[in-house]
């Protein structure tokens, strides 16, 4: 059997194993919408899913955090997205000031739970 | 300027719109997407992976939940075929975002490699700023406009990703959380500055609050598939009681 030289392999293995299972998503949607006018309901529709879905990645990611986030305990989690939730709805859907609260509260509960 | 007519793809391209999209997601949103994926670089790095292909990932993925899930997967020796299924699932977002984007875009005036590089660049970052921003540009400025934001958040991510390979032993361990952190917070304010009504709220809400039970009720694979669905399709027809005239198959 040919064997590759690692650069390539690792390359060819990112593009079939991460990039194509990524892209087919994409390259997908321009495809099917293609095949729709720009005024049709489905896009609305279309839309609403993907916020909702969206909505869905921020529960999963903060239930089942990955790498180092584990380290900040629940309560941290929650409480840095619902306080810079507030303060962001606050300041006018600030999006700087929702996320400066949110990363203060995360990191504080790290500190505070570190042993 | 020209004025209509003309079927040129250069006649639909502005650079100034180009820049002034770069300008704008220099604003905030790149160095946010940026600074959420400095935490590939040490994943790449203990997977084994150089410095080049951690940022080349960056550019080739451009999807932050799905770089983590591919060096952390090689890490652990997961084998290949179930880590691209995976991989995949975990991508499906991408296919009702970008569709959503596409009526805000003057799709047919350009060609199809620059169709799909639209579709590429298409994150959480530059389609939920994209659906606030593109509305009040005129409509011929917009794909010049989205492509120099889109470049200027992946440019960014890109230095930022080498950076994280280069400093991954020099991250203390509460900053590291705060940079993975940054996913979830900027996701939420991006979808919620868009909210202009009930019926988006309704998609968020059922996004964040069904999460969990659905998760727990059929496994972590096909929940966010049923989430979408269900969650985005309740908020779509609380949008026609709120606007009676509109029907999905009625124009």
């Amino acid at each position: 059997m040919m064997t590759l030289p690692m650069g390539i392999e690792h390359f060819l293995t990112m593009l079939l194993v991460a990039a194509l299972p990524t892209g087919i998503w994409r390259i997908g949607a321009v495809f099917l919408a293609r095949r729709l006018s720009n005024q049709s309901e489905v896009f609305e529709w279309v839309r609403f899913v993907a916020t909702a879905l969206l909505a869905g990645v921020v529960a999963k990611l903060l239930a089942n955090p990955s790498g180092v986030l584990a380290l900040a305990p629940l309560w941290g989690r929650m409480g840095a997205i619902t306080l810079g939730f507030i303060a962001f709805m606050l300041c006018k859907r600030s999006v700087f000031v929702g996320v400066i609260v949110g990363e203060v509260i995360v990191i504080t509960s790290v500190y505070m739970t570190a042993p | 300027m020209q004025k209509g007519g003309s079927n040129h793809t250069l006649s639909h391209w502005f650079p100034a719109f180009f820049i002034k999209g770069v300008r704008d997601s220099l604003g905030l949103p790149a160095w946010v997407v940026g600074a959420s994926l400095v935490g590939v670089g040490p994943l790449a790095q203990s997977a084994g992976y150089s410095i080049d292909l951690a940022i080349a990932s960056t550019l080739l993925v451009w999807a932050g939940p799905a770089q983590v899930l591919f060096f952390s997967g090689i890490s652990a020796g997961m084998a290949l075929p179930a880590l691209a299924f995976v991989i995949g699932l975990s991508s499906m977002r991408f296919l009702p975002m970008t569709m959503a984007l596409i009526p805000l875009l003057p799709m047919k005036d350009h060609s199809l490699p620059v169709q799909l590089t639209i579709g590429h660049m298409a994150s959480v970052t530059v389609w939920a700023e994209s659906l606030r921003r593109l509305p009040s540009i005129d409509e011929r400025h917009r794909v010049s406009y989205y492509l120099g934001f889109g470049a200027g958040c992946i440019g960014l991510s890109m230095i930022s990703t080498g950076l994280g390979f280069m400093l991954s032993s020099a991250v203390p361990q509460a900053f590291g959380a705060g940079l993975l952190f940054l996913t979830p917070i900027f996701f939420t304010c991006s979808i919620a500055a868009g909210a202009r009504n009930a019926a988006d709220w309704l998609a968020i809400a059922s996004g964040l609050f069904l999460e969990p039970v659905l998760s727990a009720w059929m496994g972590p694979e096909f929940d966010l598939l049923i989430l979408g669905l269900v969650g985005g399709t309740a908020a779509y027809l609380l949008k026609r009681r709120l606007k009676p005239h509109q029907g999905l198959f009625s124009s």
